[in-house]
């Protein structure tokens, strides 16, 4: 794995690469972090969400029969709940990358176009 | 009502949409660079994008397909329109970004550029041929049942007459247009559903209740008037209760031609035989659907595998929407990945609001086309829906609005395919590039017409998952890999393709061909659940072999597909000017310093 490391292969001088800099500086490893920091959990939960469902419906099929309103039962609005849920969570990433990630990258994309690297 | 009514009216409705759509490709068709054509403009916006990806995405499975399942299969079609959004979740969280940064709009590109391997790349471009294959299928089938639906045209008519459509379309309009196109379609086909449905209900909660059953407890679905059925293939029904019917042709292997008793369990009806039920008479249903209502309501209450099978199909479409040739390459067309992440949130609402109509219409087919549950034709309920229920011109002018939607569904479906398909036949196969577009367009037609004339028992639905399923099984390790682990190689991309992709087409042909013991059919017509770890094991396995092989800049490489938006600009100047063979240009800073052993 060691010779994966270098960039820009033979012949570029190091120093004056913005991408090697801006790829070891503090501000990208935040951004990597932040966008884990949500994703890996977000994905964790929704999956084990959309399990929840199928295993329900597979070993308590009672439960999901229960009626609410009508014909209207457990199960239906279980199912209906998961569209919903997708959009949420849609939703919430926007924002949070809208918020969190969106102003720390415009900052590496100033700092790289200005020289700063 | 007339034959000959039901025929102009369902005509002239696919005539206005046909020629509404063709003038809208036209309107915008003043291309004249090379990337112009491939990739349209960028000027669109985020609103026109996400109309356009709906309007793609939603084919015959989501049309006509999802409320044959739902009158069929109850609840458990829910998973069908789950996964279909959810895929977009998992687009937008692990793929969208990235890729559109690194620049490439394919996924051979995108293998080439990461991996440096035009082996590689050989592999993804029949795969990308595949799929899209495997896609089409369904969308021809589901014209030419809809064709045959209303005016009685072979089945090959329809599949026909899409084909034309398309490559009129194609030959004329370019990409730029088929954006605007592809938009105009989803309001089309959403418009299409919503009216009758809407019509519908309204009539639904005007009867005398009673009249046509509820849906509730512990009720069988029967006929609420007298139904004649011709079968036009054998079927084998299920029978829950015994009872009595008029049947003239060849029924549990004899002769039968007046009334026949039938105890429960299954019955084999022979093709070309006449059943005539009274009024009020309980509907036996084809094998494979459920049989009380009761059941029908609850998820997971058919099949034999269930949970097996239901896990295994959201992975497929989970995982598969990302694999889909002709949706990534959409959202090239979004300037940045904020932009992307907006056409995505726009993408999903437009996608759910859609879906309500097939999931409703389901219920109302088991109220008022309940003889589609005895002939198996479940993927035409929408399509005699308006009629059953309302009769008269109503019924006639709502029945030809849907059949015209359903025609716009296959034709945009359709277009998106071909594109693609064309795309890498006359990138990667065709020499000399924008003259044999048209080439590749005719040439990317020849197998699913092939397939589509010789089979035709598969589901709507059904046929779209087993292209979900073989995308998932190579192109969303590949991607997810590629994007976020630098140890992948090459050699141990392609084995994984091969064996995750290779064995979910393995499995898939049989499958579709029907040719399997009952067992191994719900098992193997979803191999998802199974083939893509096989895929994700594989790559993993064989790349961790292979370290020699890890391109020597694979750290700006990710840096590339990971860096802030703003970067990647400088590489769309770089397109803009020259032709898609866009690996070639696209990523340019990853060009250097590659490894050829």
């Amino acid at each position: 794995m060691s010779t994966t490391e270098r960039v820009g292969g033979v012949g570029t001088p190091p120093p004056v690469d913005p991408w090697a800099a801006a790829h070891t500086s503090t501000d990208f490893a935040m951004l990597r972090q932040r966008f884990r920091g949500f994703v890996f959990p977000m994905t964790a939960f929704f999956l084990s969400w959309y399990l929840l469902y199928v295993v329900l419906a597979a070993f308590a099929p009672h439960y999901m029969a229960i009626k609410i309103v009508g014909n209207v039962n457990i199960g239906l609005i279980f199912g209906l709940l998961q569209f919903v849920s997708t959009f949420a969570i849609t939703t919430v990433y926007v924002q949070f990358a809208s918020r969190n990630l969106d102003p720390l990258s415009s900052q590496i994309c100033k700092r790289v176009e200005g020289g700063v690297w | 009502m007339p034959g000959q009514a039901v025929f102009y009216v369902t005509i002239g409705a696919m005539v206005v949409i046909a020629a509404a759509t063709m003038l809208t490709g036209l309107y915008g068709s003043k291309v004249r660079s090379t990337s112009d054509f491939l990739v349209a403009s960028r000027t669109l916006g985020s609103r026109w994008n996400a109309a356009a990806i709906s309007g793609e995405y939603l084919s015959a499975a989501s049309f006509l397909g999802i409320a044959g399942l739902v009158l069929k299969g109850g609840v458990d079609a829910l998973w069908y329109p789950v996964g279909f959004t959810a895929g977009y979740l998992a687009l937008l969280l692990f793929v969208a970004a990235p890729l559109r940064r690194s620049g490439v709009y394919t996924l051979p590109d995108f293998a080439e550029a990461r991996l440096g391997s035009v082996g590689l790349r050989r592999v993804c471009t029949i795969f990308v041929i595949v799929i899209g294959w495997l896609y089409l299928v369904p969308q021809m089938q589901g014209a030419g049942l809809t064709l045959h639906a209303v005016t009685g045209e072979p089945k090959w008519v329809g599949a026909a007459v899409v084909m034309v459509i398309v490559t009129l379309n194609i030959y004329t309009g370019w990409m730029r247009s088929i954006t605007i196109v592809q938009a105009f379609q989803y309001w089309i086909k959403l418009t299409a559903l919503a009216i009758p449905v809407f019509v519908l209900l309204i009539h639904n909660a005007g009867e005398k209740p009673g009249v046509r059953g509820s849906l509730g407890a512990s009720a069988l679905p029967h006929f609420s008037h007298a139904a004649d059925i011709t079968l036009d293939h054998d079927v084998v029904l299920e029978v829950a209760a015994p009872m009595v019917v008029n049947a003239v042709g060849n029924e549990d292997g004899r002769f039968a031609n007046g009334t026949v008793y039938w105890a429960p369990g299954e019955h084999r009806v022979a093709k070309n035989t006449r059943l005539h039920f009274d009024a009020g008479s309980r509907t036996p249903v084809i094998r494979g659907a459920v049989l009380d209502n009761d059941k029908w309501l609850r998820p997971l209450g058919s099949g034999s595998h269930p949970l097996l099978a239901t896990y295994s199909l959201i992975v497929a479409l989970l995982l598969g929407t990302m694999g889909l040739p002709h949706v990534l390459g959409r959202y090239y067309t979004d300037p940045d990945g904020r932009a992307a992440r907006r056409t995505t949130l726009l993408v999903l609402s437009l996608l759910g609001v859609f879906y309500l109509f097939p999931m409703v219409s389901g219920w109302l087919a088991r109220l008022y086309v309940p003889e589609l549950l005895v002939n198996g034709n479940t993927d035409a309920a929408l399509l005699l829906l308006p009629r059953a229920a309302l009769g008269g011109w109503p019924g006639l002018l709502l029945g030809g609005l849907i059949a015209a939607g359903a025609f716009a569904a296959f034709v945009s479906a359709a277009t998106g395919l071909v594109v693609s398909i064309a795309g890498v036949l006359s990138t990667d196969v065709l020499p000399s590039r924008l003259r044999d577009f048209r080439a590749a367009t005719a040439a990317a037609w020849t197998v699913p017409l092939a397939f589509v004339l010789a089979v035709s028992s598969l589901d709507l639905a059904q046929g779209v998952g087993l292209a979900f399923a073989v995308a998932a099984s190579s192109f969303c390790p590949l991607l997810v890999l590629g994007i976020w682990w630098r140890g992948l190689t090459d050699v141990g991309a392609a084995a994984g393709i091969l064996a995750g992709g290779g064995l979910a087409f393995a499995t898939v042909l049989p499958a579709a061909a029907g040719v399997l013991p009952p067992g191994w059919q719900t098992l193997l017509a979803q191999p998802a659940v199974f083939t893509v770890p096989l895929a994700f094991l594989t790559m993993v396995v064989v790349s961790k072999r292979t370290t020699d092989r890890i391109p020597v800049d694979v750290s700006r490489i990710l840096l590339r597909l990971h860096a802030p938006d703003r970067l990647g600009l400088s590489e769309d100047r770089d397109l803009d000017q020259m032709a898609p063979r866009s690996g070639m240009v696209a990523l340019p800073r990853m060009r250097g310093g590659r490894h050829r052993r």
